[in-house]
């Protein structure tokens, strides 16, 4: 039913630009706000027939609901002032999000590959600042300004999954007890850099968190690959080494130098717990 | 004038008069009621802090500003307790602490012992299993992580609360942020003992974890006796604190190091 906007899309690109500019005045106009564009809500065949700058007349009279309610894309909306303005740098740029219009609005009429392939490299670039090495490191503030939840809900899982694979017995235990230690974890770890007076931006530092688990993510995969204890324990210290050289420079900077091993010692905690459970389950 | 009257002196009003927190809540919200839109306005900065004496009932619970207090030591600091945790002779816990207990210690302690407990335990059974029965095979028990977390969290949390209750019954003051704190440290002397009892001797496994919990529950009793004073009906509770820590020390080697 969403697709039905394929058949309204133009072969050439500027004039769906141009649909899509009458289409914000006339919503601006109606004072609605500019979700009621929902490809979901009406009946398709007058989507179908009809170009697309007729629709909204029908559509603006209900009452919009909250735009993530019907959305076909999986489009998070960012509600925390940290977030960057919409079009981030690395994102593909779609057809349909032309640069003059900057609000959200337009991705909710875009096609789902579209958002998931911006939310995939958001993922990548944000790996590639977090966990390699890059001359931007050092600043904390630079590095994750684009922060999400969808990388580190995937590790986390993905954790946990190949934990409670590589387990023979009580899957479902070795699951929920990796997946609670990881997300209630990274929750307290934040909170605790905050009592100690630090200043970080709590969903920030759950991004960050989930992102230095990717190296262990790697480790829990070559474990459950080979089973050998000898190769097991090097894995894990290598990855474990490597996660906690990502998150070293974040948590160390955000708290007064002198309770500097105070905030670190946590982390270095949860990751040796998560390290000797990657070893020790069998 | 008014805000200053409010903000530097609020109990200027209350000379005389028994002072208690409430009288000056009601005072200042009369006050701001009194002053209508002006003075509202104008005690913008001194508002925070009544808002802040007013909360103290429970909005302060669910903000994080309100716990930062707790928390205020440096790592030296920290340091220094936990080593003087392990030496049970001076009663001088509470003194060492004075106006900053902290719960860091208690948190991270506690946390650090179920990792401990759960990590080793696993360990210590396998190799005790390997002495007895050459071919039994590595397996992890999640269950005593679930274990480990009840047992020490519910512990250290439980026991400093009730005391705390029964010693403001039977009249004598206590605090409960500086109980939970030195009952916290308390724990740290098990984290090496968990190391240790590593060791597939089963006499030795006993006679370390006597050791330490012996430590341990002198530590408990000689400052608590300390802090409140011992007098006769409260030897009881002395008692007490020491047969509840042994009981823990039982519970570590008899449930994680079998």
């Amino acid at each position: 039913m969403s697709n039905s906007h394929s058949d309204t899309i133009p072969l050439h690109p500027s004039s769906q630009s141009d649909i899509d500019e009458i289409e914000n005045l006339i919503n601006a106009s109606v004072q609605s706000g500019p979700a009621t564009v929902l490809p979901a809500r009406p009946p398709s065949p007058p989507r179908a027939s009809i170009p697309v700058s007729s629709s909204p007349f029908i559509q603006s009279k209900i009452p919009p609901p909250p735009p993530q309610s019907s959305s076909s894309s999986n489009h998070k909306v960012p509600s925390v002032p940290a977030a960057p303005p919409p079009p981030p740098p690395v994102g593909n740029s779609s057809s349909i999000v032309a640069t003059g219009f900057g609000p959200p609005s337009n991705t909710l009429t875009e096609p789902v590959w579209d958002t998931v392939k911006r939310d995939l490299s958001r993922i990548v670039s944000n790996l590639k600042l977090v966990v390699f090495p890059n001359p931007y490191r050092e600043d904390p503030g630079k590095a994750l300004r684009d922060w999400d939840l969808w990388g580190p809900f995937f590790f986390i899982v993905f954790l946990g999954l190949t934990l409670s694979w590589s387990a023979s017995v009580k899957k479902s235990e070795v699951f929920a007890v990796a997946f609670a230690l990881l997300a209630a974890g990274a929750i307290i770890l934040t909170l605790n850099v905050l009592l100690l007076g630090g200043h970080i931006i709590f969903f920030q530092s759950l991004s960050l968190l989930g992102y230095c688990l990717f190296p262990l993510d790697i480790g829990a995969l070559i474990c459950l690959l080979k089973d050998n204890v000898i190769i097991k324990m090097i894995v894990v210290s290598v990855t474990l080494a490597w996660s906690s050289w990502a998150a070293y420079p974040f948590m160390s900077s955000a708290v007064n130098p002198r309770r500097k091993a105070l905030a670190l010692y946590p982390v270095f905690l949860m990751y040796v717990s998560v390290g000797f459970l990657i070893i020790a389950i069998d | 004038m008014d805000e200053s009257s409010y903000w530097n002196h609020p109990t200027s009003h209350l000379l005389g008069s028994v002072p208690a927190v409430v009288n000056e809540e009601s005072e200042a919200s009369y006050g701001r009621r009194g002053g209508g839109g002006r003075g509202y306005q104008t005690l913008g900065p001194p508002t925070e802090g009544f808002d802040q004496q007013s909360q103290n009932n429970w909005k302060g619970v669910f903000s994080i500003s309100s716990y930062t207090q707790y928390f205020d030591v440096d790592t030296d600091v920290v340091v220094n307790r936990l080593i003087s945790s392990f030496y049970p002779a001076g009663g001088d816990f509470f003194n060492k602490i004075g106006a900053n207990p902290d719960l860091y210690g208690l948190i991270w302690i506690t946390t650090t012992l179920v990792f401990m407990l759960a990590a080793f335990g696993n360990c210590a059974t396998y190799l005790i299993q390997k002495r007895t029965d050459r071919t039994t095979s590595w397996s992890f028990d999640v269950g005593y992580v679930n274990a480990a977390a009840c047992g020490i969290y519910g512990y250290s949390l439980v026991v400093p609360v009730a005391f705390y209750f029964l010693l403001r019954y039977l009249g004598s003051n206590a605090s409960l942020v500086r109980f939970l704190c030195m009952w916290g440290y308390s724990l740290s002397i098990f984290i090496p003992t968990a190391f240790l009892l590593l060791i597939p001797v089963e006499i030795l496994r006993w006679i370390i974890i006597l050791i330490a919990g012996t430590a341990s529950s002198c530590f408990v009793t000689l400052n608590l006796t300390s802090y409140i004073g011992g007098s006769n009906d409260l030897r009881m509770m002395m008692i007490a604190a020491f047969l509840l820590q042994m009981a823990l020390a039982i519970f570590i080697k008899a449930w994680f190091f079998p």
